[in-house]
């Protein structure tokens, strides 16, 4: 009774949100919803295959496939628009079906695991990223596991190649580890399992106590991100019972085509050392936008700048804007890296001709606000 | 005068903040005053030379910052460089790890005792934000960016490095750092040295003269 009026009275706000204030109405019905009935997670995931999604980059593309993956199973709800922190769960969950794949902030999953009891968890990485929040890469790691070992129904899937998931999952009692051949972690000098300094050879680590990428359930060719999100999304979806689908590739780059004032461009959220480096990566073009943003969602602080290479984008004709775009200008500067720092987004833009192909790499706020104009 | 040699210590371990980034603006500096650099990069398993004219060390997490330590400790270089005129600059936790006591977790540790200051666990709620900062002896208004737990208390053979406008600094909201001789503390990351470059500048001046 006391839930059924609870369910209604978030419906209304979502609802009043929608019409007066014209937002999405998503956040505020799980907000209502948790105030007034807190135990709403736990009631909801009842008689529902939950199945969670999270990592430092490539939640939102990898909830999105696996979703599609395991629709076919049966009613799905999820989150699609990366509102991942338990209200927007509990809004999604408000939602009769049969299943829920759903996208969990790093923080929030020991909170959503307890909760809602899930059938499987995806972790797919955890590196450095919005530092003002998270603090320590370690104390992220460290919350996942105690979640992993205390709930021994479900079933862990992760990329064990990433130190800190090997070791979240290092005493799973249900685990797929998956291992794409190795690969070199740029917060990976310390073993977070017992704090030494972690040995690498090559690709692949290997500490005295016990802490490997060897031995993996599941063994897959290296490749980029993208790829490897792809290939897991697969690998929890089988395990739930799913048929494997193929998957472009360039839908997990999380990359959108648009014009932007007449100007064919490509769009890329980048938001942390990790996702700047990969999206440097594939860099093809000549003409460059950065637009660098320090708001809380991109994270408060840019010093992290200072921890990607930017080689890949030398001798390019490069733009630099947003609202910490000194930042971004005078780091690229000193590594010798010539580029024009414009005033606005939309001067950017006016750098380029509409025979030009730009491509864009933007700070989160400033990537939502590119996609929504 | 002849080749400014800085060294990176530990980038691998003390590299959490983009702190490796005041080695890049030292040697930009350097360049554009008409002085001949390097970089050196020494991980935790090289030995520290004891021919460098500026030094650094940045930001950490809890178990890099102690097997840095311990590495700084197999030997004397940093010590005898320093006494021989060198430049060290510190940042966050390597700031910390040079001072005589600090905490890692619930263990309070022995540091190198390059600084005279004490660092406590501090309290749950963390230092995190923007640092707006004066330095008196530098004669300059500094910015940063600050992320840690410890609070600083400095002895007597210290000073403050600044004084504190806006954020917490070494954890009362009135000073950041401390400097001892050419051994300069601070919890101000941005890097540091690229918001402030004009300390980039000072510290190769001083370290010119050794």
């Amino acid at each position: 009774m006391r839930l059924q009026l609870s369910l209604f009275l978030s419906r209304l706000a979502g609802f009043l949100s929608q019409k007066i204030l014209r937002r999405s109405g998503e956040t505020i019905q799980g907000k209502v919803l948790l105030t007034l009935y807190p135990n709403a997670l736990t009631t909801l995931s009842k008689n529902r295959s939950i199945v969670l999604v999270s990592g430092t980059n490539g939640k939102t593309s990898t909830t999105r496939a696996l979703a599609q993956l395991i629709s076919q199973l049966g009613t799905t709800v999820t989150n699609k628009t990366g509102s991942n922190l338990d209200r927007g769960s509990a809004t999604m969950l408000m939602q009769p079906s049969q299943y829920a794949v759903l996208e969990v902030d790093e923080l929030y999953l020991p909170r959503l695991i307890a909760q809602t009891h899930p059938r499987a968890v995806l972790l797919l990485n955890l590196s450095r990223d919005q530092l003002h929040r998270m603090h320590e890469v370690q104390k992220v790691a460290d919350r996942w596991k105690r979640a992993v070992d205390s709930a021994p129904d479900t079933l862990f899937i992760g990329d064990s190649d990433d130190p800190f998931v090997a070791y979240a999952l290092s005493d799973a009692q249900k685990k797929i580890r998956v291992s794409f051949g190795g690969r070199r972690h740029s917060d990976g000098a310390v073993c977070p399992s017992c704090g030494i300094y972690l040995r690498w050879s090559g690709n692949n680590f290997a500490c005295v106590c016990g802490l490997t990428n060897a031995h993996a359930d599941e063994n897959r060719a290296p490749g980029p991100a993208a790829y490897r999100n792809a290939e897991l999304a697969n690998i929890a979806g089988s395990a739930v019972g799913a048929k494997s689908m193929t998957f472009d590739i360039k839908s997990f780059e999380r990359a959108v085509e648009k014009n932007i004032s007449g100007i064919p461009s490509s769009i890329r959220l980048v938001k942390n050392p990790a996702s700047w480096s990969e999206a440097l990566a594939t860099v093809k073009g000549n003409n460059i936008i950065l637009i660098l943003n320090a708001r809380e969602v991109d994270g408060i602080d840019t010093s992290w700048l200072w921890d990607v290479s930017f080689d890949a984008l030398r001798g390019k004709k490069i733009i630099v804007c947003g609202e910490r775009a000194h930042d971004i200008h005078y780091r690229l500067h000193v590594a010798g890296i010539e580029n024009t720092q414009a005033k606005s987004v939309s001067a950017a833009f006016a750098h380029f001709a509409a025979t030009d192909n730009v491509e864009v790499l933007a700070a989160y706020t400033a990537f939502t606000q590119l996609v929504s104009l | 005068m002849s080749q400014l040699r800085i060294i990176r210590i530990h980038n691998e371990l003390l590299g959490t903040y983009g702190d490796q980034g005041n080695a890049e603006v030292l040697a930009f500096r350097a360049k554009h005053l008409g002085i001949d650099s390097i970089i050196i990069d020494i991980s935790y398993d090289q030995a520290i030379p004891r021919d460098g004219s500026i030094y650094l060390l940045g930001g950490a997490e809890n178990a890099a910052q102690l097997l840095s330590l311990e590495a700084m400790k197999r030997d004397n270089a940093l010590k005898d460089a320093i006494a021989d005129g060198a430049v060290l600059l510190a940042v966050c936790a390597g700031f910390q790890i040079i001072g005589n006591t600090f905490w890692a977790g619930d263990k309070k540790v022995d540091g190198l005792g390059l600084l005279d200051i004490e660092t406590d666990a501090g309290t749950d709620q963390r230092c995190v934000g923007d640092v707006v900062a004066h330095s008196s002896i530098f004669n300059l208004d500094l910015i940063g960016f600050e992320n840690h737990a410890g609070r600083t208390v400095l002895g007597s053979s210290t000073k403050p490095f600044a004084t504190v406008t806006s954020g917490f600094g070494n954890g009362d909201g009135k000073t950041d750092g401390a400097v001892q001789g050419n051994v300069i503390g601070t919890y101000m990351h941005g890097p540091v040295l690229a918001r402030t470059p004009a300390l980039a500048d000072l510290l190769i001046a001083r370290a010119s003269t050794h």
